[in-house]
């Protein structure tokens, strides 16, 4: 209890909250811009960190950490292009609740799951960080490929019903991602002699184009905008009590799974995303509704991918590992200022842990009133005129690219990636496959490689894991569930249009 | 990290504000390539790490050290070997026994195929006489991980990589990879104490392109070195377990030149080594 006081007095000072105030405004703009990232805020800003103390550095840096995640999903929202990849599966539901005009709602509804995501993952940070860490650190090569073949079956449900279409963009997706230098020998592979393609395919300028210059191809030749279909409208903010109560199941377990998923290093919140929609999707009563606009799909995408943020904080702070991209750039930036994260932490430095934990709360909460309050305000963009809205959709996707990696070749790609996209689109070729093959494809075959090394090239050995196992039972599910889902004579064989994926 | 600190030392001795760009991909091929195409005006500088000298052995890039002007180099950092602290190997002479009793039981993690620490493995099979199962992973941080986990027997890292879990217990280091022993971690014996005159370190300088005026590559090694000799450098070399190490301009090109000779010697005859 004495640490817990510390380590809240510790933060109370109005320098402190300051700092944290200005990293969560800055985080809030970065997520909103595509091709700014999280990982790419919290780098920038490390260097400045130096000139204050160890407290205001980190509460800058944990502010834009918070700040960056939940704004992230309105552009997906209001403009279905993810501010960063933790939010690709809130464009899923978050686009359609706005061309249905329901923009506010949306955002609203971004705003108050992304806290409560966060929230509850700082709790589990707060009570059960060593259970989670060990479970994390149990994820060896096998376990990683559990976790991402139950990420591939995934397509099927993302596909909103072409599941042949959604399988042939799926695997799409999973050849872009052996372009590169071979993750087990290192030789080039698919690089046509061309360095730049060394590193693979970037996943943000393509998913920028894909989402971001596709959708806008579309509305050009279709010759009508989203806004002028949906009125403008932008309808109320926060949910109706009703609602509120029938997305808490979906926001709760979301959280459960973006903690989990946060937690374990190098599987960060959009794909905690996405198996936590899935998982909502499954398991809800109106389950077809997913993709079309289902509040509770975007609940549960907002609260997994900020989820994933207490979560890698666990793995961080209580092994000095990072359990994502960010926090390996937190680390340093702690060590710079000459604290160690790892268990010893836990047991000599409590109040600072109990800090971290109340700056992460309160930056959890300003971003949550940042959200409501800016909603109706960001909804305007709506607003402006298609052509303004277009041209600037391009301008700011063309930054982003070239920003990420000052490379012009990521340019080419995002304008690549949007011819793609529009191509896709008017074959009714979902996108959501070739995304989650494009994210999941590089874990999941290396894993598989070293799992391989690891068994002497034996497959049976694999079968004795018992996480692998239990991934393995999911994945049977969730691809007989539509079969078993048939035989009880529930589904309804939707032949709806695509959702925007 | 290395330029972004080096630059704000560095600034004020230079009056003009020095902006950082990122530019990663092939280790660090990329941007070797992209600093030697610029205009050798002294405006556009790179930071060289050894990588600078092994690229064109791997064929990623055709630049090497002999392609640019270095400027200094400033820092270094000693490989180590560690291994789970629950493991039975409780020294480096237990390990290699171990490893030579049962060739290839032993998993050793690596941070990617042709990266420096992995070189370092294969010339540690190849002074030894020990045989290993190589597990590649994209980075140091994940390769570590799986030897806390676990889910491999050994790893090696640079110093300053390892020093953190070797504090916390949750790594054992079992030698350094160099001739005198790391200030942060004293109490590792080091290779060639061993008996293993094995090691190669990785390194950071600075270099401009090919060509670049000798007054200007005076005066930016002069910044360099006044940033190098502030309190705020040695703070953050003993913080990332660097060791602050100076080259001037002559003596960087020739370490590098040298550098440059022995990776590719010894890369074809380490590459025959994994493919027998």
């Amino acid at each position: 209890m004495a640490e817990i006081l510390a380590g809240l007095s510790a933060v109370l000072a109005w320098q402190v909250l300051g700092f944290l105030a200005i990293g969560v405004c800055l985080g809030a703009v970065f997520g909103a811009l595509p091709g700014l990232t999280a990982t790419m805020g919290v780098a920038l800003l490390t260097p400045l960190t130096f000139w204050v103390s160890p407290e205001q550095g980190l509460a800058m840096l944990l502010g834009i950490y918070c700040g960056t995640i939940p704004s992230g999903g309105i552009p997906a929202i209001l403009i279905n292009v993810p501010g960063t990849p933790a939010s690709i599966a809130a464009s899923w539901d978050g686009y359609a609740l706005t061309r249905k005009g329901q923009a506010g709602l949306a955002l609203g509804i971004n705003a108050l799951a992304s806290t409560t995501g966060q929230l509850t993952s700082i709790a589990f940070l707060a009570f059960l960080a060593f259970p989670i860490a060990s479970f994390a650190l149990r994820f060896g090569p096998a376990e990683y490929f559990g976790l991402t073949l139950l990420g591939v079956s995934l397509m099927a449900g993302v596909s909103g019903g072409h599941v042949l279409k959604g399988v042939l963009a799926g695997t799409l997706g999973l050849a872009l991602a052996l372009v590169g230098l071979d993750p087990m020998t290192a030789y080039p592979r698919y690089t046509f002699g061309m360095s730049e393609f060394l590193d693979g395919i970037s996943f943000v300028p393509v998913m920028i184009g894909l989402f971001g210059l596709g959708e806008v191809l579309v509305q050009i030749s279709d010759r009508q905008s989203a806004q002028v279909s949906a009125a403008a409208a932008i309808g109320r903010v926060l949910p109706r009590i009703a609602d509120a109560k029938r997305m808490a199941r979906a926001t709760f377990s979301g959280a459960a799974v973006g903690t989990m998923v946060g937690a374990i290093p190098a599987a960060g919140g959009d794909i905690g995303a996405v198996i936590a929609w899935e998982q909502a999707r499954r398991t809800s009563s109106d389950g077809d509704s997913f993709g079309k606009g289902s509040l509770s799909g975007l609940a549960a995408s907002c609260s997994a991918c900020n989820a994933a943020i207490g979560g890698g904080m666990t793995t961080m702070l209580t092994l000095g590992i990072p359990g994502d991209a960010v926090s390996a750039i937190l680390i340093g930036a702690l060590l710079i200022h000459g604290i160690q994260p790892g268990p010893l932490l836990f047991a000599n430095n409590q109040a600072f842990v109990f800090s971290i934990v109340f700056l992460m709360i309160f930056a959890s909460l300003l971003i949550m009133v940042i959200g409501i309050l800016g909603a109706k305000p960001l909804a305007k963009v709506l607003s402006i005129p298609a052509p303004w809205l277009w041209a600037g959709i391009i301008v700011f996707g063309t930054v982003g690219a070239y920003a990420l990696n000052n490379a012009v070749t990521d340019v080419w790609a995002m304008y690549a990636a949007g011819v793609a996209g529009f191509l896709f689109r008017k074959t009714q070729i979902p996108l959501g496959p070739l995304v989650l093959g494009l994210i999941l494809g590089p874990l999941m075959e290396s894993n598989l490689r070293r799992a391989l090394i690891l068994s002497r090239g034996d497959w049976s050995a694999m079968l004795t894991r018992p996480i692998l196992l239990v991934f393995l039972a999911a994945t049977l599910l969730s691809l007989l569930w539509p079969l078993v889902r048939a035989r009880r004579g529930r589904a309804k064989r939707s032949q709806d249009t695509v959702p925007d994926a | 990290m290395v330029s972004r600190v080096m630059a704000s030392l560095a600034e004020g001795h230079l009056n003009v504000p020095i902006v950082c760009e990122y530019k990663p991909g092939a280790s660090g091929a990329l941007a070797f390539s992209f600093v030697a195409r610029r205009p050798s005006d002294g405006y556009t500088i790179g930071h060289a790490p050894v990588e600078i000298a092994i690229v064109r052995s791997l064929g990623y890039a055709d630049i090497g050290p002999s392609d640019v002007s270095l400027i200094c180099l400033v820092s270094k950092t000693a490989p180590a070997l560690v291994v789970h602290p629950d493991s039975p190997w409780q020294s480096f002479e237990d390990f290699i026994a171990a490893a030579k009793a049962e060739t290839g039981n032993i998993v050793m993690a690596n941070s990617g195929i042709g990266s420096i620490w992995h070189f370092n493995i294969l010339l540690l099979e190849q002074g030894t006489g020990a045989r290993f199962t190589h597990l590649p992973y994209g980075g140091s941080a994940p390769a570590l991980v799986s030897v806390i986990g676990r889910h491999s027997d050994a790893a090696v890292a640079a110093v300053g990589e390892v020093i953190s879990h070797v504090r916390a217990g949750s790594l054992r280091a079992l030698a350094v990879f160099d001739a005198g022993r790391a200030g942060v971690m004293a109490e590792v014996p080091t290779t060639h104490e061993l008996g293993y005159p094995i090691g190669a370190p990785a390194w950071s300088g600075f270099y401009g392109p090919a060509g670049m005026p000798a007054e200007r590559v005076a005066m930016l090694a002069d910044a360099f070195k006044t940033a190098f000799e502030t309190t705020e450098w040695a703070e953050f070399c003993r913080e990332l377990g660097m060791e602050a190490h100076y080259l001037g301009k002559e003596d960087f090109a020739a370490f590098a030149l040298e550098q440059q000779r022995f990776f590719e010697s010894r890369i074809p005859q380490l590459v025959r080594l994994e493919n027998p």
